[in-house]
């Protein structure tokens, strides 16, 4: 055997380098290639904002006009739009996305467990302008007439947070844009935590029943602790993508560009600008101020990309020590 | 070494001489101690699947009952009815009674958190829970015990010692329970099940994951303890079983074969079953 295979080799393994140089060649092409391409987006918004950030310097962060007949831009009211209709999304997400998870692991009858997982995949499966579609015309007036009378009549009299619920039910607005986020997250989290629940061992919670705890002391005591690092990177998963969602944002914020601190009032996101605004941005400084706004959503989503991974690298550190 | 001393100075037993002629096992056995566990016609089923087919047997207290047999004879399938821990998976059931002090715990009515925390187990591998070895120690106590923390930590730091693993653990009671070796993170397991003081210890093979020198310490924790509890131990290993239990629970093929002393199955097996798997001439 040995003496055939030396026999054999010489032409057979130039072969078989080229083949691997080749290889190598042409996967460290596709990996560099989108290196590459992330670079040139990078670049691109760079450029497209220089002119925004070059007339209105860092005020452009904090400034809250909007008015293209003036050319004068600010992103704050963008800002402010992406994050708290995030916030409210998982507000609403985490919670329901967990407990979904929990119940799909833990509690679910084992005939049921797989038609309802995939049901919750459906929902992530549903395209984003549905979603859109569904807010505006179905969502949003029943929050109109039903939710947001009664959200004003009581928690628009409690003290402190009553500002938050005050004003006419307009059914648009920073609420409903974060309740179809949260919505639109849920099954992200939900399937990415289900999961990860599943990677526990069966023997530690055995472990945990073995001295008498009961299924909410098992979750909350061993499965959360144990899984803590692959929920956070689910939460940030959804995050991600409550940050960044565009269409179904765009259809029910109220595109307006001012902060009101009423969570009813209308208002807008990053991308619910940029899609709405482009097509009708004409001039040097108004497609510049959306390009500096995107730039803005990169980095901010960059951002929180890299505080999740931070956290992890924390937790991963606490668990070995 | 200290196993083998009190096996033999405690086991009030008639010398066995030769052959024994106590075919009948049972009324022998029941003499000695009381038996803490009954365990009557124990039928058991995954699924359609008879893994135990009818299981008479009797555990003693404050005695060390080995099962052994080859894999899939059934031998941790019985220890698992008797903390119930296989209702956490539908499809597998168990008829039969097994009586703990008389009552049966196969009843519907059995709370079950209450029987698994009078009923400690310690799996193959080591299962410390994700936080602090004094938080692993103090978790099962917590769920049933209203204590203060000056009797908290006192009861921790009792059942590490039974569990000799106190010296070793002392000074960073705030770190991870995964930050131990495995030996000691089944120690800790074992000062787990100890710390919520059950009054039966299931142990399903403790020390197959362990080196030679952790099996050693789990063994002499396991005659040590012996003093307080009932311990039902399934292991693979022979050795294990002749030097750390009392009595010998031959299973094959989800029947219990042979049932007696330890030193008489061992020496003296009735089968030739058992003795062919004890001398390892089996299959």
């Amino acid at each position: 055997m040995a003496s055939t295979l030396t026999v054999a080799s010489p032409r057979r393994t130039d072969r078989q380098h080229l083949q691997d140089a080749l290889f190598r060649g042409a996967t460290r092409a596709f990996a560099i290639g989108v290196l590459v391409l992330l670079g040139g987006i990078v670049l691109s918004l760079v450029v497209g904002a220089t002119a925004a950030f070059g007339t209105f310097g860092w005020g452009f962060l904090t400034s809250v006009a909007w008015n293209p007949v003036k050319d004068d831009f600010g992103a704050l009211p963008a800002i402010y739009g992406t994050l708290v209709t995030s916030l409210i999304a998982m507000l609403i997400g985490i919670p329901l996305a967990i407990g979904i998870a929990v119940f799909l692991t833990e509690l679910c009858p084992p005939p049921l467990r797989r038609p309802i997982g995939t049901l919750i995949e459906l929902l992530a499966a549903i395209p984003s302008i549905i979603y859109g579609i569904w807010g505006l015309f179905v969502l949003a007036p029943f929050l109109q007439l039903h939710v947001q009378p009664f959200l004003i009549d009581t928690l628009g009299e409690v003290p402190v947070i009553g500002p938050l619920f005050d004003g006419p039910p307009l059914g648009l607005g920073i609420l409903t844009a974060g309740i179809i986020l949260g919505v639109m997250v849920l099954p992200f989290i939900a399937a990415v935590t289900r999961d990860v629940f599943l990677t526990v061992p069966s023997m530690l919670r055995e472990s945990a029943y073995g001295v008498g705890a009961t299924t909410s002391e098992v979750i909350s005591r061993i499965v959360l602790p144990y899984t803590r690092a692959g929920v956070i990177g689910a939460i940030m998963l959804g995050l991600g993508r409550a940050l960044g969602e565009t269409m179904a944002v765009t259809f029910v914020i109220g595109n307006a560009h001012h902060i009101r601190v009423s969570l009813l009032a209308p208002g807008t996101t990053i991308s619910a600008t940029l899609a709405n605004e482009f097509s009708e941005a004409v001039g040097r400084l108004y497609p510049s101020s959306l390009f500096a706004l995107g730039a803005i959503l990169f980095v901010i989503t960059f951002v929180v990309l890299a505080a999740a991974k931070l956290l992890l690298l924390r937790l991963e550190k606490q668990g070995t020590r | 070494m200290s196993a083998d001393i009190t096996i033999t100075a405690e086991t009030p037993r008639a010398p066995t001489l030769g052959r024994p002629i106590v075919r009948p096992q049972e009324p022998a056995v029941v003499a000695q101690t009381s038996p803490k566990v009954v365990i009557k016609d124990v039928r058991f089923y995954y699924k359609g699947y008879e893994a135990l087919k009818g299981i008479n047997l009797a555990l003693q207290d404050k005695r060390v009952t080995a099962f052994i047999g080859p894999s899939g004879c059934g031998k941790s399938t019985l220890l698992r009815v008797l903390n119930r821990i296989y209702e956490l998976y539908p499809g597998q059931r168990a008829t039969g009674e097994v009586l703990v002090d008389g009552r049966n715990i196969l009843d519907s009515g059995q709370d079950l958190n209450l029987l698994r925390a009078k009923i400690g187990m310690v799996f193959q591998k080591p299962t410390p829970f994700p936080m602090s070895i004094y938080d692993n120690i103090a978790f099962g106590i917590r769920l049933y015990e209203r204590l203060s923390a000056s009797e908290l930590d006192e009861r921790v730091e009792h059942a590490l010692r039974r569990a000799a693993l106190w010296d070793e653990v002392k000074d960073k009671l705030r770190q991870s329970g995964l930050s131990l070796s495995g030996g000691q993170q089944q120690r800790l397991c074992i000062a787990r099940a100890v710390a919520v003081k059950p009054e039966i210890l299931l142990l399903d093979e403790p020390a197959s994951a362990l080196d030679p020198i952790s099996t050693q310490r789990v063994e002499e924790l396991i005659a040590e303890l012996k003093s307080d509890y009932c311990i039902a131990i399934v292991t693979h290993n022979m050795q294990q079983a002749a030097r750390s239990s009392d009595y010998t629970a031959f299973m094959y093929l989800g029947e219990l074969v042979e049932f007696g002393d330890t030193e008489a199955i061992f020496t003296h097996p009735r089968e030739k079953r058992t003795e062919d798997y004890i001398t390892g001439r089996f299959g």
